[in-house]
């Protein structure tokens, strides 16, 4: 050092820019509406028939009759289940027809 | 389930209600549902979507700094881990400059949607495919064969839709016929389905491949994919078919499979979730004939399990991949094996008694199945594992010595063939790749 006072350490910063890789995501149909109680109406399963969903799927119909006066909820088979027909356009329509107001699909794991 | 949703357009934060594994298991406790009623009555009711974008912009630059170049280095691949965005091997950070690079390998411009990648739905483009290959340590020259892999991995035929999210562990197999495999440094011989630094494309490609299954497409473990295992996941399989031993009369996988021409450059990809060595070649005194006949036979018991994951491609799909050496490929060849015959033995002899399949459970398997003509196959005693031998793949490939084959056990409901597409300046890139890595190997 020279002890004249001027004695500053600069560090030099070395920058890496790089790109995000996840890429973007299109969000292009939104999800259906709530609805605004269930006190009267129709709910229905689209069931995988997996994962024991044969056992909480009844529970689940068991708990929305006993909780909601006047609420429908309609059997686990009433609509194709499984894996192989629950994503097919013939069930979607099925569960349109039966004009259910809401619709829990089950079970994934 | 998120990646799911995401996939299918929807926001990626559907309403769900989620417990621990063990409840979904037979005899479980199912206490827990009656315990979270009101989760199920608010998703119905309550619950909102809290994703605000839409996503459709160009994806971000992502800045670090650091003291030295070691430093800088090091803060990249420590925010990609925590970002997700890893597999605990080292990465090259994908700078504008090193992805630029990569990108004189493209036939078509950057921004070339080539599709979504499931489950998550990400947005895939050529610049994508680029931006993994550059992390996955790639080269230009690399770039073709990745991105027709990925057109191949998106096509619904592959069932990657599925397969990217299911717990059976699938990896994805690309094999590679025409020029190009030798020219890019692809290997077909000895140790192809591992690293070698003389061939190193196949391990940046798969790795690049695995790269865009996870961060594009969401395939997390755990999280978004459920795979116990994940085996063969860091550099899934990509080698060429040794079509320099391919005997005289056989045709290549790419002819066979999907009728491209000789000399075509192409991929080929299918979906496997196990991978063994089968020794086959004899021991003592054993006549050529009888020393291609007992390795059939050890080959086609190995496949002779009631194990179920051949149900997936059993219409269309594929049993597996069987791997030959050449210069086994080529003692056959001259006792009179083709591989239609091969594909024939292999599918007589790999039959599996119904009393073994019952045993096992596995008809409720076979009874659940979407497809018709698994559900009818219950019917046929010995039960053949696929429905056609030509479902079979055989390919030859692996080291000039004759003990082992190699399979590859299929969980693919396709397989699915794209021809390989390579830039003008082709040339000047392989005339790079020898000035930087040396003269190709020639042995």
């Amino acid at each position: 050092m020279s002890g004249d006072g001027d004695s500053r350490i600069i560090t030099v910063m070395i920058t890496l820019e790089f790109h995000d890789p996840s890429g973007a995501i299109e969000v292009t149909q939104r999800f259906a509406p709530r609805i605004t109680t269930l006190q009267g109406k129709r709910v229905g399963f689209v069931s995988n028939d997996q994962w024991q969903a044969f056992r909480m799927l009844p529970l689940l119909k068991k708990l929305f009759e006993a909780d909601f006066p006047g609420i429908e909820v309609l059997p686990i088979d009433a609509f194709p289940q499984g894996n192989a027909v629950i994503g097919s356009e013939e069930t979607a329509a099925q569960v349109k027809q039966s004009g259910v107001d809401a619709v829990i699909i089950g079970n994934a794991a | 389930m998120t990646n799911a949703v995401a996939g299918l357009g929807l926001a990626p934060d559907a309403a769900m209600v989620t417990f621990p594994i063990e409840m979904f298991l037979p005899g479980s406790d199912i206490s827990p549902v009656e315990a979270r009623k009101r989760e199920f009555y608010d998703g119905l009711t309550q619950w909102r979507s809290a994703f605000a974008g839409d996503g459709g912009a160009q994806s971000p630059m992502i800045t670090v700094q650091g003291a030295s170049i070691e430093d800088a280095f090091s803060r990249a691949n420590n925010l990609m881990l925590a970002n997700r965005w890893g597999d605990g091997l080292p990465l090259w950070p994908p700078t504008r400059e090193r992805v630029d690079w990569i990108l004189r390998g493209a036939t078509q411009p950057r921004g070339r949607r080539i599709g979504i990648f499931p489950p998550r739905g990400g947005v895939t483009t050529v610049e994508t495919c680029a931006i993994a290959l550059a992390m996955a340590g790639g080269r230009p020259e690399y770039l073709p064969v990745l991105v027709a892999a990925v057109d191949a991995f998106l096509d619904p035929e592959s069932g990657s839709a599925q397969l990217q999210a299911a717990s059976g562990s699938a990896f994805p197999v690309v094999i590679v016929n025409g020029p190009i495999g030798a020219q890019i440094r692809l290997n077909s011989g000895f140790g192809c389905l591992g690293p070698d630094p003389q061939r190193p494309a196949g391990a940046s490609i798969g790795r690049a491949l695995r790269l865009l299954q996870q961060n594009v497409g969401g395939a997390l473990p755990g999280i978004g994919t459920m795979a116990n295992y994940g085996g063969v996941r860091y550099t899934n399989v990509v080698f060429a078919e040794d079509e320099a031993n391919l005997p005289r009369g056989w045709a290549t996988h790419a002819a066979e499979r999907h009728a491209y021409a000789p000399g075509q450059n192409s991929i080929s990809l299918a979906f496997a979730n196990g991978a063994t060595n089968i020794r086959r070649r004899g021991a003592k005194k054993e006549t050529p004939e009888e020393d291609a006949l007992q390795g059939m036979y050890r080959m086609a018991d190995f496949m002779r399990v009631p194990n179920m994951p051949g149900l997936s491609g059993y219409e269309h799909g594929t049993p597996g991949i069987l791997m030959i050496p050449g210069v086994v490929a080529n003692t056959m060849a001259g006792l009179g094996w083709t591989k239609a015959s091969i594909r024939e033995f292999l599918w007589e002899q790999s039959r599996i008694p119904t009393e073994h399949l019952r045993r096992a459970g596995c008809p409720a398997w076979i009874e659940i199945d979407s497809s018709k003509v698994v559900r009818e196959s219950i019917a046929l005693d010995p039960w053949p594992i696929t429905a056609s031998p030509d479902n079979f793949i055989v390919v030859v490939a692996g080291g000039g010595h004759p003990t082992n084959s190699y399979w590859l056990q299929g969980y693919s409901p396709g397989v699915v063939g794209r021809t390989v597409d390579v830039p003008a300046s082709f040339e000047g890139l392989l005339v790079e790749a020898e000035r930087d890595l040396g003269p190709t190997a020639t042995a």
